[in-house]
């Protein structure tokens, strides 16, 4: 019985264990995977067609090269500034709350108000720049070209909006950013259906419009008025983790983003002209390419710049110092608005707010305590020394007395006033830094005769000089010391700010003293004979001189004594033009530096390393002992070696002397800000020193494009002494041959055996170097792959196993050499060949198909090394005289001549964008582009209309002219752009490099409802003529006409005109094709013409011809960040003579002939026709035309007779007629009556119908109410009966 | 737009083809004041005034400016244009003179440029165009600037006074530049010469290459001078002769000398014997000097290099010349550009004098000329 019950065991047919259970059994019948199609049916894969084989073969190479983009030398550096992350959005969807989280979620920190950019470090290697855009479309447009991502906010609620579409568009324009959508009020819908579907339908939207797959982030819901955590913070790590691919146009360029703004404009010149051009400097990461000093720049919004100062500062929100956790330090969680009032300071028009707290990034100079109160300090200055830095603060704080920035240059900061000189030799103009001190030295000057004994050692090393006037001075009193070493080490100092300050490696007198000393040696003899010990006593003596006059004459004149300098120096460079009389070029070329160095033994050497030495010597000598000029204030220097830390007392000391003499009125904050400036000038300075070999100074010692000063150095110093010019030696130089070839001055004597070996090792024939030697390189190859196993056969080669016994003999013998040197260390050598063959094998099957892609990815690869290595190991200051400031520097850019509408209408909401232009990219030209009306675009654009142009980093106003190309290149002026086609545009304006893109709008400020994008495009040619030409007709009329000739007049005015167009092709409006001959004299302006067929004299003969247009040279830049605060977006330029027009209520009066007038068509009367009898006659039957003959006159043979009746005839008519009469009345009658009866019997039946109609109603509606109330009856009941039932 | 500030300003007629070539590359005006201002025969010459009407051949746009005693002149470039342009070279100065200019300028044309230049081909005082062919050339295509139809050829020799002789440059054009990394020079491997001689006897030729031949053979072997005596139309208007020297290095750098006859009525007569074991000793002389580039060809590659990608470019120089270090300050005023220059003394080898590594990050430059189509 149980065995019954059981259930019979059934096979699973599914599931994975039958699954698996089927494998098995394939298995076991070895008909293998079956998922592997290949496998299992190889026949069906064979190659069935060749071609088509080809074809898929191609196909996927397709695929696969067009994956490809071009490679670019990665040119981003290794501490990258940070990325600028546009917040973007119509109104009202959230952007400030997002940025206000995205801040939140990094630094922990809440912004009140978020104004301009805000810099926060976001990871161990990334620092986001975030900023607000709104729906300005000046605004919009800055942005995106300065954009590295741009999220895209979206009110999911409404949809996408205009904005988001125009952004999109300008986007694309200027180089398409990371974009990212961000779906934001996704709480206002209430079904989750319609949010899903919403959702789906906005994402592929905006695939549609960036690529397929965009991200597009959904922003829930708010909770407490914010985002929720967990969303921004995925948010942030998608921001976080992403990588950009450079944009054309931002890596060619330098650019910054300014995240502060400041007016440096004297304040005594705004108290007499308020409206006066202003200075400003404007702080920013630089980003893009690297920036040169002095280079032109475009800030949109305002206008072209030369830049007049750029430095670089310590980053005020840097990335973390060592990296070895996960995660950011709270400490270094940074942010940094300046504009939003975080990270210390809040900076309005005319007041600068301080923040006391919750902010980590100004912890270091917090410590500073009494420099708290100065903003610069507090900012920026810690480590800068800049003259113009310095003279900022000082216009900024001077409370009392209002200084001029002259003023304050020369009494706070040494700034040393200009005085050119012209060196005799060289022709070139140098910048003397004086100082107004240096009126000390007038005392001098009358004693310089003296001193003119050792003219030739007077030019020696500046350092030397020092040197000895130090050994002078530390004999001297304390008093002495003090003054002589301002007047040195001042200058010294002086020099070092001017020269940052002009950005330039060197320092100026020194070098020009090196470079004339050295051409002095290479030729004069005497001049390297002299002995240090001579300088010595010279300048010692002129030391202790001057200290007396400093002693003494405290207002003496200082150019005085300049000119006893300068007499001096003239005849020393007299003194050396005699030498050189026969030198062309005058310059002391390299080769004499070379020259000189090598004969030089004493004191000063042009480029070696003994010069750099002796240096530091001199620097040593110079301060013996810091306790001899001991003060207080040398604590900070720790960890400074011992040198610097003795200049840095010196200099400090100095500073501090200064400051107590001339610059009681400030505060003790200040002269510790200064002193760190004496400091790091001094490092600095020492580094140069070290760093830079002298024939950078020779070249770039003095600097040439001071030359173009040159004629201001004419103008009298101090109003009394005129600066004595050698004008006539500079023009011999500067008039001299220009000639490229460099001529040899010494000649070797090339017989001698010495001087030939000294070039021996340049020819093939010579010793090579060891890794070129082809003996040894072939040795060492013998040696490591000498013997090699067959891996085929298993058989171990040996050297010997060569064919060629004698061959192998000898490599047997180089080999036992090598390893009897080599013995020690064979396992090394082991280790080397394995690692050898390792290259062999890896280099043949790993790159062995390298394509030509890899191989120039590998080439700009290791371009972009090599880029990174050259300057690594330079400081900064160093590294920015050769590249230019780098991207990812914080730079402070000072600009001069800003209008004032800059600085008093200054909104921080605006970005400030300062664009480096490149070369020529400041010119102007006419710029010929591809244009395409924008197809949302409601009206197509008019030539020589006004538009708005957004083009490089420029927005402006221009007249456009707009053309086509036809079959034969030749350009034809279009009245308006074509509907839906390129076309050409060309425009005057600024320059900017082929293959930019642009984009025109008819307007910025805001008053279009519709898409304001009127046109892109890209620019394709750069002119300075155009070439465009519009159709003119040249009309003529016949005035006698031969068989094919005629005579033609009214086309030209003259005989000449005739002239130029003979051979010209002709036609006719019927299209008679001819030719015109020659001019006619008769009336003035005809001309005979040939055709091709006879004229008529209605004709009309014409010629076409092409005009070449004009065009009006206008360029307005946009000037929208110059308009009130609040008006930034009415900035409104030239109107179109439409606008005009309507404005003025002027109307157009328009040609009669272009009227339309309503079309009056005239009946159109036919002529009967007419057939000639003759034709008629010939005419067959049938078609011949069938007048009915009109109907005669009846003949009287036909004509019925008149009956004349009988009167009894008449009779009986008569009363047959009044019978039929009454008949008919009767009949007449009878029928009256019978449709009246029928009337009444019709009405009589209406109304009985009527009569049941009703009764029939009146009982269904009886009915009706008997069954309603029953129904009605029946309800209650049944309710009545639950009633019941529930109780 | 340009604003004053941006013009630059000199004074003296020297090194006026620098500064008008890099104001046409840079797009700044410049303005030189005071040529020959204290001469007895002030102004511009002849030879510059060819020059300026030269350089406004081959631009478009360009705005040129000289007073009337020609003591000033004012520059304003306009685009480089190109085409095919025909001038006649003043016989003051040879063929050498502009054409160092047009090198320059050449790549950047909106149009290649294919030039007719007529004048003196070899002097005394300018590279010769035969130098020019053989260093300049090789030069620019380390640059990248190759191709077809980029050649120098000479149809007809001219020697000064009467000149009368004919080159044909042409040079395709280029949008970017390719950095360089010139640091080892190699080791010459081949002397070849050009002993050029025109209305003169064709013996001569033959007697400068053996005099030379009598030098160089201590040092390689591998030494081959060219005759070229040219007769006929192609000879010129002036009798005169001379060398030219090229030494190629094993990774194709080019060294050169030259040396030509006193023109006919000046100076007195040279020896060819003379000319050659002089030309020999120069080219000594300048195998001594050394470097990667030739003494007259280094401010050429300078430029190159500054006009290059924001890359890192790398020569190899013999010492200075007066020329370059002039170029050098005015491509820092002109471009902002500075360069790395680091001495590296000769030491124990015996390979010539001591060098210079030029090192600078190029400007980024693209030509602003070319036609996107």
């Amino acid at each position: 019985m149980e065995t019954k019950d059981q259930k019979k065991h059934r096979k699973k047919n599914s599931g994975p264990k039958a699954e698996k259970k089927r494998k098995r059994h394939l298995q076991d019948l070895q008909l293998g995977d079956e998922d592997d199609a290949r496998k299992r049916n190889p026949k069906a894969f064979a190659v069935q067609s060749a071609v088509r084989m080809a074809r898929s073969f191609h196909r996927t190479q397709d695929l696969k090269t067009k994956k490809h983009h071009i490679p670019v030398v990665d040119r981003t550096p290794l501490e990258p500034p940070p990325i600028v992350v546009v917040v973007m959005g119509p109104p009202k969807v959230g952007k400030s709350t997002l940025i206000q989280c995205l801040i939140w979620n990094f630094t922990r920190q809440k912004l009140t108000e978020i104004r301009g950019p805000v810099t926060i470090v976001s990871g161990k290697k990334r620092r986001l720049t975030i900023i607000e855009c709104g729906c300005d479309i000046n605004m919009m447009i800055d942005l995106a070209k300065v954009a590295d991502l741009v999220l895209m906010l979206i009110d999911a609620s409404f949809g996408f909006e205009m904005e988001t579409f125009e952004f999109l568009n300008i986007c694309q324009v200027h180089g398409f950013p990371k974009i990212m959508g961000v779906l934001t009020h996704l709480d206002s819908f209430k079904h989750n259906k319609q949010l899903k579907k919403t959702k789906k339908r906005l994402k592929h939207r905006f695939w549609t419009e960036v690529y397929p797959g965009a991200k597009l982030f959904y922003l829930s819901g708010m909770v407490h008025g914010e985002y929720q955590n967990q969303e921004i913070h995925n948010l942030g790590r998608f921001i976080t983790v992403m990588k950009f691919r450079p944009l054309t146009w931002q890596t060619s360029h330098p650019y910054i983003l300014a995240d502060r703004m400041e007016d440096l404009t004297n304040p005594e010149d705004i108290r007499t002209n308020i409206k006066c051009d202003r200075k400003v400097s404007l702080y920013g990461y630089l980003r893009g390419a690297h920036l040169k000093n002095k280079s032109q720049i475009h800030m949109p919004g305002v206008g072209d710049f030369a830049v007049s100062d750029v430095s670089f500062l310590p980053d005020p929100c840097a990335l973390p110092e060592q990296q070895k956790k996960r995660c950011l330090n709270e400490k270094e969680k940074l942010v940094y608005a300046p504009l939003s009032g975080v990270g210390g300071v809040l900076y309005d028009k005319d007041a600068v707010y301080v923040d006391l707290g919750g902010s980590h990034g100004f912890q270091a100079s917090d410590e500073a305590g009494p420099t708290r109160e100065l903003v610069q300090s507090l900012i920026s200055t810690h480590s800068t020394i800049d003259a113009k830095m310095a003279s900022s603060r000082v216009t900024l704080f001077s409370d009392s007395k209002p200084l001029a920035s002259e003023d304050i240059d020369n009494q706070g900061l040494w700034m040393p006033k200009e005085e050119k000189h012209m060196d005799l030799k060289t022709g070139r103009v140098r910048r003397k830094a004086i100082f107004g001190d240096e009126d000390d030295e007038s005392g001098d000057s009358g004693d310089e005769d003296d001193d003119e004994i050792s003219e030739g050692d007077r030019l020696e090393n500046d350092s030397s000089d020092d040197k000895t006037e130090e050994e002078e001075d530390a004999e001297m009193t304390n008093k002495y010391k003090y003054v002589t070493v301002k007047g040195i080490k001042r200058q010294k100092l002086e020099e070092l700010e001017e020269d940052s300050e002009v950005d330039l490696p060197a320092f100026a007198d020194s070098d020009d003293d090196l470079e004339r000393s050295s051409g002095e040696e290479g030729e004069v003899e005497e001049a390297e004979e002299s002995s240090e010990e001579e300088d010595a006593t010279a300048e010692g003596k002129q030391g202790i001189l001057e200290s007396k006059a400093e002693e003494s004459g405290e207002t003496g004149l200082w150019p005085a004594s300049h000119c006893g300098d300068h007499v001096n120096l003239e005849k020393s460079l007299l003194l050396e033009k005699a030498a050189l009389p026969t030198s062309d070029s005058g310059h002391s070329t390299a080769e004499e530096a070379f020259a000189s160095e090598n004969e030089s033994e004493g004191s000063s050497s042009l480029s070696s390393e003994e010069e750099d030495s002796e240096n530091e010597d001199v620097f040593r000598k110079k301060y013996p002992k810091p306790s001899q000029v001991g003060s207080g204030q040398n604590l900070e220097s720790e960890n400074l070696i011992d040198e610097t830390s003795d200049i840095e007392d010196l200099l400090k000391e100095e500073e501090d002397y200064k400051e107590e003499n001339n610059y009681s009125t400030e505060t003790l904050g200040d002269l510790k800000w200064k002193e760190e400036l004496s400091r790091k000038a001094a490092e600095a300075f020492l580094r140069q020193q070290q760093a830079t070999p002298n024939l950078l100074k020779l070249i770039y010692g003095t600097v040439t494009e001071d030359n173009e000063e040159e004629g201001d150095t004419q103008e009298e110093l101090g109003g009394l002494f005129h600066v004595s010019q050698p004008d006539g030696g500079c023009k011999h130089k500067a008039d001299s041959l220009d000639c490229s070839r460099f001529f040899v001055e010494a000649p070797h004597d090339w017989d001698l055996e010495e001087v030939m070996n000294s070039i021996k090792d340049c020819f093939v024939t010579g010793k090579w170097e060891d890794d070129k030697d082809a003996a040894k390189i072939l040795a060492e190859d013998e040696e490591l792959y000498g013997d090699f196993e067959d891996l085929e056969t298993g058989d171990v080669h040996k050297k010997k196993s060569g064919l060629d016994t004698k061959i192998e003999d000898v490599e047997k013998d180089i080999k036992e050499e090598i390893d009897c040197d080599a013995e020690e260390n064979a396992k090394k050598k082991h280790l080397d060949k394995k690692r050898k063959l390792k290259e062999m094998f890896d280099a043949e099957y790993d790159e062995g198909e390298s394509t030509y892609f890899d191989d120039l990815k590998g080439e700009m690869q290791k371009q972009a090394q090599l880029n990174r290595a050259e300057f690594e190991d330079q400081d900064d200051e160093a590294r920015v005289q050769y590249e230019g400031f780098r991207p990812g520097m914080y730079v402070r850019i000072e600009i001069k001549n800003v209008p004032c509408e800059f600085v008093l209408n200054f909104d921080p909401h605006y970005p400030v964008i300062l664009g480096g232009l490149g070369n020529s990219e400041g010119s102007v030209g006419y710029v010929q582009m591809r244009l395409k009306k924008h197809r949302w675009y409601k009206k197509i654009l008019k030539s020589r209309d006004p538009i708005i142009f957004s083009v490089g980093w420029r927005r402006f106003q221009t007249i456009p002219l707009y053309y086509i190309e036809d079959h034969n290149g030749r350009q034809r002026l279009l009245k308006y752009t074509p509907q839906h086609m390129h076309c050409g545009a060309t425009f005057w304006g600024p320059v900017t490099p082929q293959g930019t893109g642009f984009l025109a709008i008819q307007s910025v400020s805001d008053m279009m409802p519709d898409f304001r994008i009127a046109a892109t495009g890209v620019v394709l040619d750069l002119d300075k003529s155009i070439k465009i030409v519009k159709k003119l007709k040249l009309t003529g009329f016949p005035y006698k006409i031969f068989k094919n000739t005629s005579f033609i007049k009214g086309m030209f005015n003259s005989t000449l005109e005739v002239a130029k167009f003979e051979g010209a092709v002709i036609r006719t409006v019927s299209g008679i094709r001819g030719q015109i001959k020659k001019a006619l004299r008769a009336p003035e302006g005809a001309f005979r013409a040939t055709f091709e067929d006879k004229l008529l004299m209605s004709d009309i003969v014409f010629m076409r011809t092409w005009y070449p247009v004009s065009m009006p040279a206008f360029y307005n830049p946009v000037t929208s960040l110059l308009k009130p605060v609040g008006e930034k977006d009415t900035w409104s330029g030239m109107r179109t003579t439409g606008q005009l027009r309507l404005a003025h209520g002027i109307r157009l009066k328009p040609n009669k002939d272009s009227l339309y007038k309503p079309v009056l068509r005239q009946k159109k009367h036919f002529n009967s026709l007419h057939i000639p009898k003759a034709l008629q006659k010939a005419l067959p039957f049938k078609n011949k035309p069938k007048t009915q003959a009109k109907a005669g006159k009846v003949p009287k043979d036909r004509r019925r007779p008149a009956v004349i009746r009988e009167p009894h005839e008449r009779k009986i008519l008569a009363l047959l007629d009044a019978l039929s009469t009454v008949h008919s009345q009767k009949m007449k009658k009878t029928k009256q009556q019978r449709h009246l009866h029928n009337k009444e019997h019709f009405q009589e039946k209406q109304k009985e119908e009527e009569e049941k109609l009703k009764r029939q109603k009146d009982l269904r509606k009886k009915l009706f109410r008997i069954q309603g109330q029953k129904e009605r009856r029946n309800q209650q009941s049944s309710l009545k009966g639950a009633e019941e039932q529930l109780k | 737009m340009a604003t004053q500030e941006h013009c630059l300003s000199y004074a003296g007629c020297n090194f006026l083809r620098q500064r008008l070539v890099l104001s046409t590359l840079s797009g700044r005006p410049v303005k030189i004041r005071k040529i020959r201002s204290r001469d007895d025969n002030p102004g511009l010459r002849d030879f510059e005034a060819s020059f300026i009407r030269l350089l406004d051949k081959i631009t478009n746009g360009s705005r040129i400016e000289i007073n009337q005693t020609g003591t000033t002149l004012y520059y304003q470039p306009g685009l480089l244009y190109g085409g095919f342009v025909e001038h006649d070279c003043s016989v003051l100065r040879s063929i050498g003179y502009y054409l160092e200019s047009l090198l320059c300028l050449a790549p950047f044309m909106k149009h290649p440029l294919k030039i007719v230049l007529r004048g003196v081909t070899n002097d005394q005082v300018d590279p010769s165009v035969d130098v020019l062919k053989a260093t300049a050339l090789p030069l620019l295509k380390q640059f990248g600037i190759d191709g077809e139809s980029f050649e120098l050829k000479i149809v007809r020799r001219g020697m000064p006074p009467g000149g009368g002789g004919e080159v044909v440059f042409s040079c395709p054009i280029r949008k970017v530049l390719k950095p360089i990394q010139l640091t080892d020079p190699g080791k010459i491997k081949r002397i070849r010469g050009m002993a050029y001689s025109v209305r003169v006897s064709p013996q001569m030729a033959n007697r400068i290459v053996d005099s030379a031949r009598s030098i160089l053979n201590k040092f390689i072997p591998d030494i081959y001078i060219y005759t070229d005596h040219m007769k006929g139309v192609n000879s010129g208007k002036s009798p005169g002769f001379g060398l030219s020297l090229v030494a190629e290095t094993t990774n194709g750098t080019f060294l050169s000398a030259e040396l030509a006859s006193n023109p006919q009525g000046q100076g007195t007569a040279v020896l060819p014997e003379d000319l050659g074991r002089n030309c020999a000793r120069l080219l000594l002389e300048e195998i001594y000097r050394g470097g990667c580039v030739d003494s007259t060809n280094q401010s050429l590659a300078l430029l190159f290099m500054t006009l290059g990608q924001q890359d890192v470019s790398k020569v190899l120089l013999g010492p200075l010349s007066p020329y370059t270090i002039e170029f050098l300050r005015h491509l820092k005023s002109f471009f902002q550009i500075m360069f790395k220059i680091e001495t590296k003394p000769c030491g124990e080898e015996l390979k010539g004098g001591d060098k210079v590594l030029m090192t600078c990050v190029g400007v980024g430059f693209s030509s602003l000329s070319k036609t996107l189509k």
